[in-house]
């Protein structure tokens, strides 16, 4: 049974009618690891017993797997009368799993910031809420443009996983035209060109952004 | 607390009041009973060797660094313990850095109306009013919508000068301002502190820069390991300064 260029093409416009699941799963998450993430490493900065807690938080989100994450919010929670949606816990679950790691590119990013700066802003009498917004954030965002983009590539290709709740994402929608065909090459290889394309988007959108950051002066 | 009746002193209070300040890193004392007063209008140099405390004074006097022993006050409020206070006393001072410090993803302009409108919630246009103004009084106003990177060293400098000035600081506080810069453009910045000092800006300024000094101070502050052992006017100072150690320093720079 050879390759049938007709029957993958056939198959485009159903996988295609699953990427909004996919798109939104992975724009949710990425937001939210990055809210998560980056509330996590202020309160780790801050140190004290919270900042404690938030740091063997991070390590035992980085230390267990993704979906131990996914069954454990969609199938223990309603025991304790959490019900939610599968999209829901889907999104959930890939912002708390990557806000780990995205805690971690964070640090980096700040710890790159010269300390003069953080002076500066003391001098010059800015609220600490102010000097994050204004001085630290955007200049940690310069500084990690490419590591940030890098996971944003990857929650993309972890939206798969959501499979296992049945939320309608492109590869599970893939994988539903070949059980039903007993043809697998077609649909998954369609599906695979699919996440290629949005994996490229991506990264072209986040080299875009990373070239106007840097392009407002160096130091 | 009661409000003080208005007393006849009070043209006169210092505007910075140092008494008895020690300070340690860690079991190294860096500061040691330093008793010092700035009055208004005083152009005060602190000189002496490396390590010898001089920066780490300047940086107490803004409350970038605690201190263990010793008050501090600005204008009669205390630096210290209390953030409010400390908030208060610190924003009488503008502090330029030996490294420039400038935000480095805003433009010139920015850098000067970042405070003026997130501190004292100054409207855009008027924020921007006020920092061409000093920028101006800088000599770099045609660089307002300049990145930094794109300026020179002295630039930066003359920038960061502006932008301190923005928030109307009753004392201009210099940590080494040249000591970074490449010897053609120590000239522009110290020109550009000499007109400060010209109208009547109080600066305490720590500096190498002797001729500086004698042209521009009216009093010197020599340090040596952590101690203040000279204080005097800038003339008898450079003619007839009485610490050994003062003497040697002296004899070292300007023979150079």
């Amino acid at each position: 049974m050879g390759f049938d260029l007709h029957f993958a093409l056939s198959t485009i416009p159903t996988i295609i009618g699953a990427i909004g699941a996919t798109l939104l799963a992975t724009i949710l998450s990425c937001l939210g690891a990055s809210a998560l993430g980056f509330t996590f490493e202020m309160i780790r900065r801050g140190g004290g017993a919270s900042g404690l807690a938030v740091r063997f938080l991070i390590d035992f989100i980085r230390s267990t797997p993704v979906l131990a994450w996914l069954y454990f919010l969609y199938f223990v929670l309603p025991f304790y009368g959490i019900r939610l949606g599968a999209m829901t816990v889907g999104i959930l679950g890939l912002s708390l799993y990557y806000s780990g790691y995205l805690a971690e590119v964070f640090k980096a990013g700040i710890d790159a910031i010269p300390k003069g700066q953080q002076e500066a802003a003391r001098a010059l009498s800015l609220t600490r809420r102010d000097t994050i917004v204004f001085v630290i954030a955007p200049q940690m965002l310069r500084n990690i443009a490419a590591p940030l983009g890098n996971y944003f590539v990857s929650i993309l290709k972890a939206t798969p996983y959501l499979a296992v709740l049945a939320v309608p994402e492109m590869l599970g929608r893939a994988f539903d035209i070949a059980s039903e065909t007993y043809r697998y090459a077609e649909p998954l290889t369609v599906a695979g060109i699919l996440f290629l394309a949005l994996a490229l988007i991506v990264a072209y959108g986040v080299k875009r952004i990373e070239q106007r950051l840097l392009a407002t002066g160096r130091r | 607390m009661l409000a003080q009746a208005p007393h006849p002193a009070s043209e006169t209070l210092p505007l910075v009041r140092i008494v008895g300040l020690n300070k340690w890193f860690g079991a190294l004392q860096v500061l040691k009973d330093i008793d010092l007063t700035v009055r208004a209008g005083s152009r005060m140099v602190v000189c002496g060797p490396s390590g010898s405390g001089k920066s780490t004074l300047i940086r107490c006097i803004n409350g970038l660094e605690h201190f263990q022993k010793g008050t501090i006050q600005l204008e009669g409020t205390a630096l210290g313990r209390n953030a409010r206070n400390t908030a208060t006393a610190r924003r009488q001072t503008g502090m330029v850095f030996q490294g420039f410090n400038l935000f480095p993803h805003l433009t010139v302009l920015a850098n000067c109306t970042l405070a003026l409108r997130r501190v004292l919630m100054t409207p855009a246009s008027e924020a921007e009013e006020i920092a061409m103004r000093h920028l101006t009084t800088v000599r770099i106003p045609e660089k307002a919508q300049a990145y930094p990177a794109q300026l020179s060293g002295g630039q930066q400098q003359r920038v960061a000068i502006a932008r301190a000035l923005c928030l109307n600081p009753r004392v201009m506080l210099f940590d080494e301002p040249t000591s970074a810069l490449d010897p053609e453009m120590i000239k522009e910045v110290l020109d550009v502190m000499i007109a400060l000092a010209g109208s009547g800006v109080t600066m305490v300024c720590v500096t190498h820069e002797m001729g500086f000094a004698r042209e521009v101070a009216d009093e010197i502050v020599f340090m040596d390991e952590g101690r203040i052992v000279e204080h005097a006017s800038t003339e008898d100072f450079f003619s007839a300064a009485a610490h050994p150690r003062a003497r040697l320093f002296l004899d070292t720079i300007l023979s150079r």
